[in-house]
């Protein structure tokens, strides 16, 4: 397969007054610009103003060393490409003017800008302590990188008066792997298996991102049937995120046995997915260029699986909700307002729950997500219950996707198509993973990758956790942080 | 006895008139004193002694003398006691000369209360009892101490003024100054309650009772040293008053009295432990401590009124065998207290609780009995504080014999507020023990030196007789018993010993408590329990020491200054719980840029305490304006005061034949 | 709360008996990879595997690595003669790192197996606390261990309990190969256990550093750090093997080596 087809595209909607911009070739639905030196600040400035949502920045190798800024605007994403000096002019100052940079531009000031100083947001210092807040009753309790319970590393620095939350510091990059370098030099095809184990709850939707961006960057076309068997992957994994997150819920408001019911569904759908792909988390299935071999099974013992875990969800769901113990804790808690997710650029059930109806599914649709029907789940209070909410709204429509998917679904024969050898080309892909929108940067250079960027939607939603106390108490941490859904393992990469 | 008596007053005398040449004798000296009048106090007590001294007519008014009979027994032992203690401390780390001074004058007037037997001389020595509190209540100068002492000694002697009122008023009806004379005096039924009002306002003061506390905890938080500690000797003095003349001399009193005890003692209990709570500083939280203790005391006492009023002897037996058993306990446990603090402050050099921490490691003894002191107070059985809290509680739960509907309810209200305190205060005794000596050091300061003195007598003293005080309570109630049979007309040991050892609420099978028995087993339960650990630890873990590892913070290496609760923040939720009463605000202040461009933000919280912004502000500032006023009168001209002198001659003249 | 244990109740017994009555494995599962062919295998064998688990030495003799495999099938598409998905068996812990090769002949020198928690701890052995640590994980391997938990696996009944506080924790379970910034944590919490304590290595990263090896941001496996006194192989180890890892370091089982 040759290199995807390369135009300009046209910008989506009105491009705002003053753009000075230029335009490069680039796959659909990608708009690539090229903004000259020292414009960078200015443009971004423009964009967001004319509602453009930022995404990431990263540090691009091919064909040059350059900055790539990515941000989501009418359904379409628009890539600005700025030189590398300015770099070394990212000073934070970005950050404070537009929260959805804050972290993406002091992670690549500190990994290729200026020598840092100071506190460092991907080296973190566990044994470190900043005092923000002073007076008689305030101390600080470091909440980590060893919690309490089987939870991944991260830590959390909580000043409070005693039981108030008055200031937050989420502290993340304790699980730094460096796994976007160990991408480098490792041929096309292998390197799905880095992808898979960059987040291992949301393998399929890492792998499904990685796999579309290859394609987009080297033409390669997909299957119908594969994008189909795609996307029963993708659903059945965020049928299980979103159990687990219940689950957990149900576990800190020592509501025993909804606990147990929801693991036992979630432990069903684990083990159905071993069933389809031999592996408890779908490893393996999604390569780019198609789908492995899936083994024959049965579509009627599948359809009959999936009604009956609808049918025990639908039981326990309005059990969980006619708890009143459990919707005390929370409903109010962990509030985010609509312009603080604005602000932020939040992506995931965390926006939908404040009404944002931000989905990488319905506003770039990819893959079957084309043909298939869906509903973007959203509720207006932006409390930990409506959070919960929203993602009992999409296990159901996930499990309506399912099913819709089941009518049209046969075992695959062939082998997936494989990348030719010396092809290269640069492209995004992305997906809605359980925890929100996933954005793949791959450049491609004879065949290995040169450069490959994630952009997890764990680590932009982890910087509205610092502002989501607000009357909250030390009680409702647990609460709240359950509800954001997110994984430490995709923030640190 | 008489003349153990005699000499233990000799003693006292001599050391107040000589402590201003030299101080340390004197403290020696009345030390010695105190001593002797415990001795003379628990023979007058149990009724083998009657010591009388008379004084003659030197005073005027009158013969007086001073009579130790058995109600003046109880409260000079405990006098003693506390007073010994507290020389002891002095005599061991002397102080300033004008507060060991003020301290040796404050013990003999303190003694000269409870032993005067006319009204004159008991007048007399609790104006010298003021002038001694606020002496030691200005401390050193300081603007605040000034203001703390100016308001101690304001209420004082405003304690004074109804003193001498009420004393004007029974002269007037009884044309006698001898206490012995006024009891069972005949009055006018209104009269009585006049009385009543005028005597409580007087020794609440002291007491520290609402309204008029505000003294209580600002003397003991600018007193210098151990003056707090002679500041608690005064409280025997205050808490006499009421046993005398509430119930003895004015006995029986109207009913309302007995109900408004009720209602003040509650209140009192519930607003001292709540303020205790959120105080940081030491001496301030034993201040309200001490406040919160009275109003137990009070309650204790309204039911004896009641059962007074209603001729229910056992009843007011109940009441009163709780409120003394309290006084007693009290007592001893907040002296022993505000020594340890004393030593605290000597070896940190810091009067509140936010810096220090984990100074168990380096004070033992203090520690030791500033827990004996904590446990007491918290009433934690099996120590003392513990029995007379049960006592108390038993007498509330007698409010079905109450006369009247509206006490049987008070009786009702009073146990809830009773129980909720109990709770409060387990709750603030925790923080001031575990923030103090338990935890690890929060500052500097909490790294200092160590003991102050190698052997602290006193400290250790009293912290012995507090250990077995709750032991020994059958025997203390029998004390008791002989004690108060004049006031009550019965002997309640008969009823509220039953053998062996074991104590009932005055009505016998009402309820069952045996504090000696408890004593007894908890100890035995502790040492089976070490033997047998020792027995099973096997041959193998003999001779293994135990491994010593860091306090676990989640992993991280943090400082344990910056992350331990502080002691604000520990008592935070009761404050949030109780924001209204307290009046309870909290503000998040933004003061400008930190690190890394995050703000600074200060956490402000203020408690206000309800009795000062309605009640004692206003009325400063009244004063103040009144003050004010006065000043213009002194014109410093001589025409001015010559023109008062010609007005105040017209005004007297014209007196005279309206007055014939 | 009556609806909720009604609703226990009527959803039966779902918890399997397993290890007194195993659990038949479900088929399909790519738990393990095994070596078929040991001999005659040529240097670019070792190319097949992005973690280095293949290693053919001069004599043309293969060994597989079961510490290092990830599990990603790729020998087993490429070199489908010699590699295959075993059978599965949840019996993969191993007590050495030797014992996680393919070749018998590691074995030798792997020494007497280290004392058991279980030998100190005889009377105790139907209370063992477990406190899990994430060294740099990808967070599939919690899902696993709080898997053992759920209604499905309990093992709570075979008397495995888990703890917040390492001071009351007998057993370690550690997963992720360590990075920089959870070093000091993961020797604090160690240091913080009393004795007699014991170390389980969950998951290929801990085992031996996975796939992040190769970058030098992680220690390469716990063992650098720490001594392990049980390997559990496996990209994530399914619930059971985790079972199988920690009865193995209580010494309720006799497990020498892979099976």
């Amino acid at each position: 397969m040759s290199t995807a087809a390369r135009e300009v595209r046209t910008f989506p909607g009105d491009p705002p007054v003053g753009l000075r911009a230029v335009p490069e070739p680039g796959p659909p639905g990608e708009v690539r610009l090229r903004v000259a030196p020292g414009d960078l600040r200015r443009t971004l400035r423009l964009l967001r103003a004319s509602g453009a949502r930022f995404v990431t920045m990263t540090l691009g190798r091919e064909p040059a060393r350059s900055i790539i800024v990515v941000l989501a605007h009418r359904g379409s994403l628009v890539l600005l490409r700025a030189p590398d000096e300015d770099c070394r002019a990212l000073d934070g100052t970005l950050g404070a003017e537009w929260p959805a940079a804050a972290w993406a531009e002091r992670e690549l000031r500190e990994r290729h800008g200026a020598a840092p100083r100071g506190r460092l947001l991907t080296a973190p210092d566990p044994d470190a302590i900043d005092r923000r807040v002073h007076g008689l009753d305030a101390f600080v309790i470091p909440y980590g990188p060893v919690r309490s319970g089987i939870f991944e590393a991260i830590q959390f620095q909580v000043e409070t008066g005693g039981e108030s939350v008055v200031a937050l510091q989420t502290r993340p990059f304790f699980k730094h792997r460096g796994l976007e370098e160990r991408f480098r030099g490792v041929p096309v095809a292998d390197a799905v298996h880095i992808a898979e184990r960059v987040a291992g709850i949301s393998s399929v939707a890492y792998a499904c991102a990685y796999s579309q961006a290859v394609e987009r960057a080297l033409g390669i076309e997909v299957s119908r049937l594969a994008e189909r068997w795609r996307a029963v992957h993708a659903e059945l994994e965020r049928i299980a995120c979103h159990l687990d997150v219940i689950a957990k819920q149900a576990d800190t408001a020592a509501l025993s046995v909804g606990h147990a019911r929801f693991q036992i569904l979630k432990e069903r759908v684990m083990r159905l997915r071993a069933q389809l792909t031999g592996s408890r988390f779908g490893r393996g299935a999604v390569v780019p260029g198609g789908v492995r071999g899936i083994p024959a099974h049965d579509r009627n013992a599948l359809r009959r699986e999936i009604d009956e875990l609808e049918r025990d969800l639908r039981r326990d769901r309005r059990l969980f909700l006619a708890t009143a113990s459990m919707t005390d804790r929370l409903i109010g808690t962990g509030r985010l307002g609509r312009d603080l997710i604005d602000d932020h650029g939040a992506v995931g059930p965390l926006a939908r729950g404040s009404g944002v109806a931000t989905d990488a599914r319905h506003e770039r649709p990819y893959g079957d997500y084309r043909r298939l029907g869906l509903r973007v789940m959203t509720r207006r209070e932006g409390d930990a219950m409506a959070r919960v909410n929203v993602r009992f709204d999409e296990i159901e429509e996930s499990l309506r996707l399912l099913r819709q998917a089941l009518e049209h679904l046969e075992p695959l024969g062939e082998e997936p198509a494989s990348p030719s050898p010396g092809a290269s080309g640069t492209a995004c892909g992305w997906v809605e993973a359980p925890q929100g929108e996933l954005l793949v940067w791959v450049e491609i250079a004879d065949g290995a990758l040169a450069n490959v960027h994630l952009a997890s939607p764990s680590l932009r939603n982890w910087a509205l956790f610092d502002h989501a106390f607000g009357a909250d108490v030390l009680t409702d941490f647990a609460f709240i942080e359950h509800s954001f859904g997110l994984t430490p393992a995709g923030a640190d990469r | 006895m008489n003349s153990v008596y005699a000499a233990a007053m000799a003693a006292l005398a001599l050391a107040a008139l000589g402590a201003v040449a030299l101080p340390r004798a004197g403290v020696v000296v009345a030390g010695a004193g105190s001593v002797l009048l415990t001795l003379a106090g628990v023979s007058a007590a149990i009724g083998a002694a009657h010591p009388h001294l008379t004084l003659g007519d030197w005073l005027g008014y009158g013969p007086s003398g001073l009579l130790d009979d058995r109600l003046a027994g109880i409260f000079l032992t405990l006098t003693g006691i506390t007073a010994a203690a507290v020389m002891a401390a002095y005599a061991i780390r002397p102080g300033g000369r004008a507060q060991m001074t003020a301290s040796c004058v404050l013990v003999l007037t303190v003694a000269l209360v409870i032993g005067a037997d006319s009204a004159f001389l008991l007048f007399l020595a609790w104006e010298g009892l003021t002038v001694c509190v606020y002496l030691l209540s200005s401390g050193r100068g300081s603007a605040r101490e000034l203001a703390a002492g100016h308001l101690t000694g304001g209420l004082a002697k405003l304690g004074g003024a109804a003193l001498l009122a009420a004393i004007g008023i029974m002269y007037a009806h009884t044309h006698t100054f001898s206490l012995t004379a006024w009891t069972g005096a005949r009055l006018p039924p209104g009269t009585r309650g006049v009385l009543f009002a005028l005597l409580l306002a007087c020794f609440a003061t002291k007491i520290g009772v609402l309204p008029l506390q505000g003294g209580l905890p600002a003397g003991y938080g600018s007193a210098p040293r151990l003056g707090a500690a002679s500041l608690a000797v005064a409280l025997c003095a205050g808490f006499y008053g009421l046993w005398r003349f509430e119930l003895s001399v004015l006995a029986p009193l109207p009913i309302w009295c007995g109900d408004a005890l009720l209602v003040l003692g509650a209140a009192t209990a519930l607003a001292g432990i709540a303020y205790a709570l959120t105080r940081d500083r030491m001496r301030t939280f034993l201040g309200y401590s001490t406040v919160e203790n009275a109003g137990i005391v009070l309650i204790g006492l309204g039911v004896a009124a009641l059962g007074q009023t209603a001729h229910r002897p056992m009843l007011a037996a109940a009441g009163l065998l709780a409120a003394t058993l309290h006084v007693c306990a009290h007592n001893l446990a907040k002296t022993l207290a505000l020594i340890a603090v004393d030593r605290v402050e000597l070896s940190s050099h810091t009067a509140r609780m936010d810096p220090l921490g984990g100074l168990a490691r380096r004070l033992p003894v203090t520690a030791a009995a500033a827990a004996i002191a904590s446990l007491t107070l918290a009433a934690i059985p099996p120590l003392g504080g513990f029995v007379s809290e049960w006592f108390t509680f038993q007498a509330l739960l007698q409010g079905f014999r109450m006369p009247t509907l509206l006490s049987e309810l008070l009786c009702a209200l009073a146990a809830a507020a009773l129980a909720l305190t109990a709770g409060l205060a387990v709750l603030a005794f925790a923080k001031l023990y575990g923030t103090v000596f338990l935890g690890g050091p929060r500052s500097g300061r909490a790294a200092g030196r160590g003991e102050p003195s190698r052997w602290p007598g006193g400290l250790v003293g009293l912290s012995l007789v507090l250990l077995f005080l709750g032991a020994v309570a059958p025997w203390e109630v029998r004390g008791l018993s002989e004690a108060l049979a004049p006031v009550l007309g019965l002997h309640l040991a008969a009823t509220t010993i039953s053998p062996p050892l074991v104590l009932t609420p005055v009505f016998p099978g009402f309820a069952v408590l045996a504090p000696t028995w408890l004593g007894v087993t908890l100890a035995l339960y502790a040492l089976l329990f070490m033997a047998g650990a020792r027995l099973l630890r096997g041959r193998e873990a003999r001779g293994r020491r135990a491994r010593r590892a860091p306090v676990w913070v989640t992993g991280a290496d943090a400082d344990p200054a910056a992350v331990q609760y502080r002691p604000s923040a520990y008592s935070n939720p009761m404050r949030v719980i109780l924001r209204g009463p307290l009046g309870y605000r909290v503000r998040t202040i933004v003061t400008g840029a930190g690190p890394a461009g995050a703000e600074r933000l200060v956490l402000d919280t203020r408690v206000t305490l309800a009795v000062e912004r309605f009640i004692y502000a206003p009325l400063a500032a009244g004063v103040s304006r009144l003050a004010a006023g006065a000043r213009a009168l002194q014109s410093g001209r001589l025409s001015a005061y010559m023109l008062y002198m010609l007005a105040a001659l017209i005004v007297a003249l014209s007196l005279v034949p309206l007055l014939r | 709360m009556l609806a909720w244990l009604l609703r226990g109740l009527r959803g039966g017994r779902v918890t399997t008996r397993h290890p007194r009555v195993p659990d038949t494995p479900p088929a399909g599962l790519h738990a393990s990879v095994e070596l078929r062919r040991a001999d005659g295998g040529e240097p670019a064998l070792e190319g097949l595997c992005p973690t280095g688990a293949i290693t053919v030495d001069g004599a043309g003799r293969v060994r597989l690595d079961r510490g290092r495999c990830i599990l990603c099938g790729e020998c087993v598409r490429r070199a489908g003669d010699r590699f295959a998905f075993a059978d599965v068996t949840f019996e993969t812990a191993a007590r050495s790192r030797a014992g996680l090769v393919s070749d018998s002949a590691a074995h030798a020198g792997a020494g007497p197996p280290r004392r058991t928690l279980g030998e100190r701890a005889r009377p105790l052995r139907r209370s063992i606390h477990v406190r899990h640590i994430d060294c740099g994980s990808d967070g599939s391997e919690e899902w696993e261990i709080q898997a053992l938990w759920n209604p499905h696996y309990d093992i709570q009944r075979l008397g495995f309990f888990l703890t917040n506080a390492p001071r009351h924790a007998d057993i370690l379970l550690v997963t992720g190969g360590v990075t920089t910034p959870m070093r000091a944590p993961l020797m604090r919490t160690w240091e913080v256990m009393p004795e007699p304590k014991a170390l389980v290595a969950v998951g290929a990263d801990a085992c031996s550093g996975g796939l992040a090896a190769a970058t030098g941001r992680i220690a390469g496996g716990v063992d650098r750090v720490l001594p392990v006194d049980v390997y559990v192989p496996g990209s994530p180890p399914p619930p059971l093997a985790i079972l199988h890892g920690l009865m193995t370091a209580v010494g309720l089982l006799d497990s020498g080596s892979a099976a």
